[in-house]
């Protein structure tokens, strides 16, 4: 028993060094978002702060026009964060109407993978497979000179359209085979009374693929919000940016300092953090199902 | 799967071929926009010479080679490749080893230490890629970071340490990050397949005498095998594709210490002097490194399909 007692003080141990590693970086965010800068330079040992302040958060959900105490001196501030708001309705529409879209192609399609096994659809998973491998750069050179033609550079539109062809492959891996999971008598029975292949699709497959349709929908909405590089080479006006653009054109911005950086960081990780925490059981269906990108 | 008796036929629907096509109408039209037609545009646009003058003028001058012999005779690019496959090396290699390590410790479900743990898992995996390379750069900072506020406070050290600021360890500096955002993908994998190992097989080892370390050895590991391959194989491509880390911490400093392939062709297309040509023939040849990976990837799948 005595030794059983020492391996499981052993876990724990082993337990807390995880979790430390894994939530350090959220609460160095936190401290950070929650002090001036003017605290961040007064100690640069200690790990408590001398004075706790929400004023970073006040200043960007605000835009630049509640400044609070802590900026209210402040003579510089980066023209992109009087323009948040432009990235957070950007984020929001974009990973929405990316979601949806997805889910409704990748549904259509996995339906003839699982139902019809025409020979080319098959061949057309087969690319799926291959198509998550191609590193987004790769695509980036070419669409930006195709969508550059289009007109559809520093619009919503593009960053759409982009995303959605990169996230669908990882859908029809995922529901293809959760659809053909689903017993065929059911097509059967609902054929027979009369159905179409389409309304068996929207009246009885996807009623019953709720889980997967939740762990793929997740698992693009987190893809689709995090993604820099699509928006960051189509968008570079600050009013199509989106989140994750705007932060990676504050980067370079010598006078923007980490207070106000780490605020912006929690607020563009917050949404993504608790749906995944809230879905947690789809997501970990989704990921083993697919072992889609990471 | 035989394909369906139909009981009836239907006289107003479509037969199956065309229907499967009048479904997969919005598919093939996103994908051919978005991934066909651009991996072939990437291959034509690599060999002519595409720059904002070209661009404007909407004439592309074929150059034939020009493009792959300037990158490969300029040693950025060779540094970058070389980048690229030492931060894929230490990072895939980390990440499997503490996955593996860590998906033991989630399958603990007795200690509720690990059921804390099984829960926070996935919270790296939703954070944005650009947010947590600033937030590891201001741990990492210099003057105030965090790390360095840690080890004052502790006494572990009382000197700063520079953290991602050093030519020799700014790329595990880069790589810290990205392992701590990717190992929850491949920790749910490897629980995943603990999961479905029979305890039958544990229960017989331990009857003929093994240990813990023998069980792990002659029984879990074997069994984890393949999906350690499936890890391998899809990190290691995506790692060959780390760019949001890069740009937050380091930007390809110091000096070129972390310039990796996808950087490199995001700095010639996308940033003066916008030699998208160059860029696509860079990118290219990551294409193409990460191709064969996805060959053997897809060899791999129907191997243990069938």
């Amino acid at each position: 028993m005595r030794q059983r007692g020492w391996t499981n003080l052993w876990l724990h141990a082993a337990n807390v060094a995880v979790i430390a590693f894994f939530v350090l970086p959220l609460i160095a965010a936190l401290f950070g978002a929650l002090q001036s800068e003017k605290s961040l330079h007064a100690d640069t040992r200690g790990l408590w702060a001398p004075e706790w302040t929400l004023d970073n958060f006040r200043v960007i959900l605000s835009g630049g026009a509640q400044r609070g105490a802590i900026f209210e001196q402040a003579t510089y501030l980066p023209d992109n964060i009087k323009k948040i708001h432009f990235a957070l309705i950007n984020s929001t529409i974009i990973s929405v109407s990316v979601t949806l879209l997805t889910l409704v192609f990748a549904s259509l399609t996995a339906y003839t993978v699982a139902r019809l096994r025409s020979r080319w659809v098959m061949w057309l998973m087969g690319v799926n497979v291959f198509a998550r491998f191609v590193p987004i750069i790769v695509l980036m050179v070419p669409l930006y000179v195709t969508f550059r033609g289009m007109g559809l550079l520093n619009s919503i539109w593009g960053v759409i359209i982009a995303l959605t062809g990169f996230l669908l492959p990882y859908g029809i891996i995922i529901l293809a085979p959760y659809f053909a999971s689903i017993p065929a008598e059911l097509d059967d029975a609902a054929r027979i009374d009369g159905c179409s292949r389409f309304t068996v699709l929207v009246r009885i497959i996807l009623p019953l693929s709720t889980p997967a349709l939740a762990s793929y929908g997740a698992i693009v909405f987190v893809i689709a919000w995090n993604d820099l590089l699509i928006p960051l080479i189509l968008n570079n006006r600050a009013e199509f940016m989106t989140l994750p653009v705007m932060i990676a054109s504050l980067v370079g911005d010598m006078f923007t300092f980490f207070n106000l950086l780490m605020a912006i960081c929690l607020i563009a990780l917050a949404p993504t953090v608790i749906l995944v925490l809230v879905l947690r059981r789809y997501v970990v269906q989704g990921l083993s199902a697919g072992a889609v990108k990471g | 799967m035989p394909p369906l008796m139909k009981p009836f036929r239907f006289g107003r629907e479509l037969p199956p071929g065309v229907l499967s096509f009048v479904m997969n109408i919005p598919t093939l039209i996103t994908l051919s926009l978005v991934l066909a037609y651009p991996i072939f545009y990437a291959a034509y646009l690599s060999f002519h010479k595409v720059s904002l003058a070209e661009l404007r003028r909407g004439v592309f001058p074929f150059v034939g080679l020009a493009n792959y012999e300037r990158i490969f005779n300029d040693p950025l690019f060779l540094l970058s490749l070389k980048n690229t496959l030492l931060f894929t090396g230490l990072s895939v290699t980390v990440e499997i080893l503490l996955a593996i390590a860590i998906a033991l410790l989630i399958d603990q479900t007795h200690i509720w230490t690990s059921r804390v743990t099984k829960f926070l898992i996935l919270v790296p995996y939703a954070v944005p890629p650009i947010a947590n390379g600033l937030i590891w750069s201001f741990m990492y900072s210099f003057e105030y970071g965090f790390l360095n506020r840690i080890l004052f406070t502790t006494g572990i050290s009382h000197s700063a340490v520079n953290w991602s600021g050093d030519p020799s360890t700014a790329l595990i500096a880069v790589a810290i990050p990205y392992i701590w955002r990717t190992l929850p993908f491949a920790i749910l994998l490897l629980h995943a397949a603990l999961q479905g190992i029979s305890h039958e097989l544990y229960e017989a080892a331990s009857v003929d005498g093994a240990g813990a370390v023998q069980r792990f050895w002659h029984i879990t590991l074997p069994l984890l095998r393949p999906i350690i391959v499936v890890i391998l194989v899809l990190r290691t491509s995506f790692a060959f594709a780390v760019f949001d880390e890069v740009l937050a911490i380091t930007q390809g400093g110091p000096g070129d210490a972390t310039w990796v392939a996808s950087w490199y062709s995001y700095k010639k297309g996308f940033a003066p002097p916008f030699d998208i040509g160059v860029g696509a023939a860079s990118a290219y040849v990551l294409a193409m490194i990460v191709g064969l990976l996805a060959i053997a990837y897809v060899r791999l799948i129907y191997r243990r399909i069938n």
